[in-house]
């Protein structure tokens, strides 16, 4: 018995010595001269590199300690992280929304992040993170917004503003009492929701099978005052792969729209709904006047299962539903739905909760009802 | 008295035998009626034969040129089953001989294999996806990227409960809690 105890003992001590510590420029933390957070400090705590065959592993485990050197309350953070040697087409991007730092304030952000590349690979930083965005109490933005992250940090602080003035409205109708009863509902909700596996392919199908190959339609699903509605819409559907959605939209509102994003909810054959995913429109080449209709449209193809522990089966799609999700103004300001209609479509119990609910619900779970009262009276 | 035999007389009627023979022979036929008649009868049988001469005339050469190349062809079939028959009884033990030479070619290929992997572990193999592409997806410690075998993966190592969701434009969403800081963090991945 000792002998294997010592097989094992070399077996990990060799396991150990083969990882290393990243050099220091592996991570590159670029913040522009006028920002109005302070990089104070970055810790690569537990981040190492090992040698799997012919590639190497990068684990980075950053901690990066960033001050609030505005005079605003900082709302939301985006960071872009790009890892162009590793990955051409494709970057990254860490948001932490539903904070609350007052100015001359820090506040950590943690980056983990994996690379699997070829050894043979040149030197310099593998991965540079710049900062995208930081959104403000007051709505208001700094940064390239590279990610469109002024969007969704704008959308998910009005989600955030949104359930916590319903959370406080149950506190001061119902008492401590009501707001534990909601936030079980919350919790038990999140945790029956289905969900799916879901895998996306850019550009071309994931499966090369033509079989059973047809246009399906949207249903989709009104909501009192949005400012954009649903006109119809198409996708391509193969057994469990959905591709190249196109929606039909029209403006409805007096303003002028930037960009929508219709929520995509798919229907298996026993009639059970699944969020798919979100179709989104912006950039330039979508404007929407007031009154205006277009498209939205997007080259993509997702493959949906069961998740893992349900047997991960292929799902095949019976029907799609769709919802306008988000709408981006010119001006810059977001329209999202509320929550009583969210309630009234019975989409609570399907979508995921928003940031904010998900922090509280954390709270409530680990500190209890009053710490959550006590963090809804803050703000 | 001692009679010639059947072959004696037999040369005798067609004059084939040797002088001392001969005359012991005539003198035995001089006094013997019965070998006398028996020597008539080998005449007359001569005499039979002279007249199948007047046969029509036959190729002897041709006949001779047809008979070796039947013996020619008699002795390639022969070969050919003599050559047959032993790969037949031995058939058995040259199957057995390859499968022995496959399985020692089987069992160093998997020695080498063995050797390499421990003294340096094969790359974690790319999904048949990413030969397609770029794809994006959930794993069981976070979101993931794959481009033509290389990774790129954001993860969420201090939580249990992460809401993903796809975006059609080619994104990939984790939000979670972090159990450290109990902030929010929302991990994002794009494919272009």
């Amino acid at each position: 018995m000792s002998s294997k105890f010592a097989i094992l003992f070399v077996a990990a001590a060799t396991a150990l010595c083969a990882q290393e510590t990243p050099p220091n420029n592996s991570v590159k933390i670029n913040l522009p001269q006028d920002s109005p957070l302070t990089l104070i400090s970055t810790d690569l705590g537990d981040s190492h590199v090992s040698q799997r065959g012919s590639a190497v592993v990068l684990d980075l485990d950053v901690a990066l300690t960033l001050h609030n050197s505005s005079p605003n309350r900082v709302r939301g953070v985006t960071l872009l992280v790009a890892a162009q040697e590793v990955t051409p087409g494709g970057k990254a991007s860490v948001s932490v929304p539903s904070l609350d730092v007052a100015p001359n304030q820090n506040f950590p952000v943690r980056i983990n992040l994996r690379l699997l590349r070829p050894a043979q690979m040149g030197g310099g930083p593998l991965v540079q993170v710049n900062l995208d965005g930081v959104l403000f109490q007051d709505y208001s933005f700094y940064g390239p917004n590279r990610l469109d992250s002024r969007r969704t940090m704008t959308a998910w602080e009005m989600e955030a503003q949104r359930d916590r003035k319903y959370f406080k409205s149950v506190l001061a109708a119902r008492g401590m009492e009501g707001l534990k009863q909601v936030m079980l509902e919350s919790l038990n909700r999140q945790a029956e929701r289905p969900r799916l596996d879901v895998q996306v392919s850019r550009g071309r199908a994931v499966t090369s099978a033509a079989v059973g190959d047809h246009s399906a339609r949207f249903a989709f699903l009104r909501f009192p005052g949005e400012p954009v509605e649903p006109v119809e819409g198409w996708a391509e559907i193969a057994g469990n792969e959905a591709r190249n959605p196109r929606i039909d939209v029209r403006n409805v509102s007096s303003k002028q729209v930037r960009s929508v994003e219709i929520d995509w909810i798919v229907t298996d054959r026993q009639g059970k709904q699944y969020v798919a995913g979100s179709v989104p429109a912006s950039g330039p080449e979508f404007n929407l006047k007031a009154g205006a209709t277009s498209r939205v449209l997007q080259d993509t193809a997702l493959r949906l299962s069961r998740l893992p522990n349900d047997g991960g089966a292929p799902l095949s799609i019976a029907g799609m539903t769709g919802f306008v999700g988000q709408v981006e103004f010119a001006d810059g300001k977001v329209w999202i739905p509320n929550r009583e209609s969210l309630a009234n479509a019975q989409l609570l119990g399907i979508l995921e909760a928003s940031p904010e609910e998900q922090r509280l619900m954390d709270l409530y779970r680990k500190k209890g009802p009053k710490a959550l009262a006590d963090e809804l009276g803050k703000f | 008295m001692t009679h010639p035999n059947q072959s004696i007389l037999a040369l005798y009627a067609g004059r084939d035998l040797g002088w001392f023979t001969r005359r012991r022979t005539e003198r035995h036929l001089s006094r013997c009626r019965e070998c006398r008649d028996e020597l008539q009868a080998f005449a007359a049988a001569r005499d039979n034969l002279v007249a199948l001469g007047d046969l029509p005339a036959i190729s002897w050469n041709r006949l001779a040129i047809e008979m070796k190349a039947n013996i020619r062809l008699g002795l390639a079939a022969g070969e050919c089953v003599g050559a047959a028959r032993p790969a037949n009884r031995f058939a058995p033990f040259a199957m057995l001989s390859n499968a022995r030479a496959l399985a020692a070619c089987a069992s160093v290929m998997a020695l080498v294999t063995a050797g390499l992997v421990l003294q340096r572990p094969t790359p974690i193999a790319p999904p048949a996806m990413a030969r397609q592409g770029s794809v994006l997806r959930a794993t069981a410690n976070g979101i993931e990227l794959n481009q033509d075998g290389q990774t790129l993966s954001l993860l969420q190592p201090r939580s249990h409960d992460v809401a993903y969701s796809a975006g059609a434009q080619g994104s990939m969403q984790a939000g979670y809690v972090d159990s450290d800081t109990g902030n929010v963090t929302i991990n994002n991945l794009y494919v272009q």
